[in-house]
């Protein structure tokens, strides 16, 4: 039933769109939202918006910036800003599909565990528990080094490490909804359980979801970043940010643009994420954490 | 009180032995052969490999590898390293205390840091409380190994006559020790300060509206007086527990800043043994940053109990 037949039904014009006012989250939001566009689409259209082939090499190396190559060229020539903007493919690939596994993983295993509730949660939580015990960024290195620095590792580690967090983002607002009026009346009128879950249940705790998976993904770039930071990134010749910067270092005092720009794009696509998490949790009144 | 200890306590256990099970299943689950990696690149004759196998008791089910392996853990065995042949835990410790050393002086200024920007935020609010909460959300954005890069290009370009890349150890001058910790320290600082300065600002903030600082305002007490006496003093105990936590997360994750800073602590020594395959040392390194995790939840939580007698085990 769409919100106009409920208004007349109920004889009533429908009100008047309120006019959004423009609050401190809400300009959070539109910026972050903005961010994100400038992002998705620059990443998207990178193989177009490149100006040089990534990986072409030329004599002009280390060079400082130019009308032709705006931040400059790395130790072999290659052409800074371009592999900054396909280097973003790679590290934003890893960090969207390894957050959209953990978060699936996360909403079937808080679900789970808060809404089934007794053994199974004992059981699902105290598992998570051990994983939790480990530091974050501790743990995906010792596993990537494990199973070997690949893309497809990559995102299994990062999606295991970042799974207890989002498990215990959703079971939390499971477990008091619950026990509210209206899942009750869902279930005294004989409806599955599946549909009271989908229908009744997801839906009163999407907000903290959203917010926490957006500052996960702040979180996962940084992980991502530095695990290629430390050479267990996706194998070359690809470019990615974390890569890019390591490989800087080295020469980095004659042309400090080699550094600057990958960090800038860190900051950027980190800060992305952290702008929207504020906007959101404001605009979806999203209680701190604790 | 003691029954909350002992509960935590015997939790802590439980953990722990969790993470012992993953630690050790971590470095089985490795593909390849386990004797293989401990031969190195040594070409050995199967009889050699097999003898190597039964000496490491890699034929035995896993359930009593793990027993044997969890019996020498906890006696302070934590195997032999591949690369130098020595015993790990001889290499770990002196690694784990200059890595402490960085984790200590890193709180230190993520405290002075934090509470500061914390209750400039939470007493001036309006415009002040604005700067600072862009400032921290600006500063989260910025990963600790792009603030370490970023110090090490600028002291390059500016202060070359400052050695940042030159570690001394604290024997031989504590001075200087201390002072070539100092920007490393401050690279991993500058995010936990964020989240210290957040806690700081709503702790103050929840303090601040309570009964005994209207009453202590109304009998015209020093602002002063109330800042330390009432709400500092009550503000004290979440902002200690933050640090706790942030710090035993640095003993795992200061890998990247001492990579950096050639600064030789557990997590230099972690990237080193990836590069070697040094399995025994990986493994050992692992357990000790998660069990020093767990160490130290507990004690927060114990405290917490301890200072709120509503909490329950």
């Amino acid at each position: 039933m769409s919100d106009a037949a409920i208004f007349s039904l109920a004889g009533a014009e429908p009100a008047p769109r309120r006019r959004l006012r423009p609050t401190a989250g809400r300009l959070l939001l539109g910026l972050g939202l903005v961010m994100l566009t400038i992002l998705v689409l620059i990443t998207l259209l990178a193989p177009l918006v490149a100006p040089f082939d990534p990986s072409a090499t030329s004599p002009q190396s280390l060079e400082g910036s130019s009308s032709q190559h705006w931040l400059g060229t790395d130790a072999i020539g290659r052409d800074v800003l371009s592999r900054i903007i396909v280097g973003g493919r790679t590290t934003l690939f890893i960090t969207f599909t390894a957050v959209s596994l953990a978060l699936l993983a996360g909403l079937v295993l808080g679900l789970l565990s808060g809404y089934v509730g007794g053994w199974v949660d004992e059981v699902i939580m105290r598992i998570l528990d051990v994983i939790f015990a480990f530091p974050v960024f501790l743990l995906a290195i010792a596993v990537v080094a494990a199973l070997g620095p690949t893309v497809p590792n990559l995102i299994l580690t990062i999606a295991i490490v970042y799974t207890p967090a989002m498990s215990r983002v959703v079971r939390g607002p499971v477990l008091s909804v619950k026990k509210w009026d209206h899942v009750e009346a869902a279930r005294s009128i004989g409806m599955s359980e599946w549909r009271i879950v989908t229908r009744h249940v997801l839906p009163m705790v999407v907000s903290p979801i959203v917010v926490a998976t957006s500052l996960t993904l702040a979180q996962t770039i940084f992980t991502v970043t530095a695990l290629s930071f430390l050479g267990l990134g996706p194998p070359p010749p690809d470019p990615n940010w974390g890569g890019m910067l390591a490989d800087a270092r080295q020469f980095m005092e004659l042309a400090p643009l080699t550094v600057v720009g990958p960090a800038a794009a860190i900051v950027f696509a980190t800060l992305t994420f952290i702008v929207l998490a504020n906007g959101l949790r404001e605009v979806l009144d999203v209680g701190s954490e604790r | 009180m003691k029954r909350v200890i002992l509960v935590r306590s015997m939790w802590m256990a439980a953990i722990l032995l969790g993470v012992s099970f993953v630690s050790f299943m971590l470095m089985r689950a490795l593909p390849g052969d386990f004797v293989l990696a401990a031969a190195g690149a040594q070409m050995l004759q199967p009889e050699v490999l097999e003898a190597m196998r039964r000496d490491l008791g890699l034929n035995q089910p896993l359930i009593e590898q793990y027993l044997s392996w969890l019996g020498a853990v906890l006696k302070g065995d934590f195997g032999t390293s591949f690369v130098t042949h020595q015993p790990v835990l001889h290499e770990l410790w002196p690694r784990f205390l200059v890595t402490l050393e960085l984790a200590l002086i890193a709180a230190f200024i993520a405290l002075v840091m934090g509470v500061s920007t914390g209750l400039v935020s939470a007493r001036l609010r309006g415009a002040a409380d604005w700067i600072v909460r862009l400032y921290n959300g600006f500063i989260l954005a910025v990963p600790n190994f792009v603030v370490g890069t970023l110090i090490v290009l600028l002291v390059g370009l500016y202060f070359p006559e400052l050695a940042v890349l030159s570690y001394t150890p604290f024997l031989e001058d504590p001075l200087g020790n201390i002072a070539g910790m100092i920007l490393p320290a401050f690279a991993l600082a500058l995010a936990i300060s964020v989240t210290i300065s957040e806690n700081t600002r709503a702790a103050v903030l929840e303090v601040s509206n309570q009964d005994f600082v209207m009453v202590a305002r109304a009998k015209g007490l020093l602002p002063r007086t109330i800042l330390w006496n009432y709400l500092m003093r009550n503000a004290l105990t979440p902002i200690i527990t933050v640090t706790g936590l942030q710090v035993a997360t640095l003993l795992g994750g200061s890998i990247v800043i001492e990579t950096i800073f050639a600064i030789p602590g557990m997590g230099q020594y972690l990237f080193d043994s990836i590069t070697s395959r040094d399995y025994p040392v990986i493994q050992a390194i692992v357990l000790v940053a998660a069990a020093c995790v767990v160490f130290i939840n507990t004690l927060a939580d114990i405290a917490y109990a301890t200072a709120d007698a509503r909490v329950e085990a």
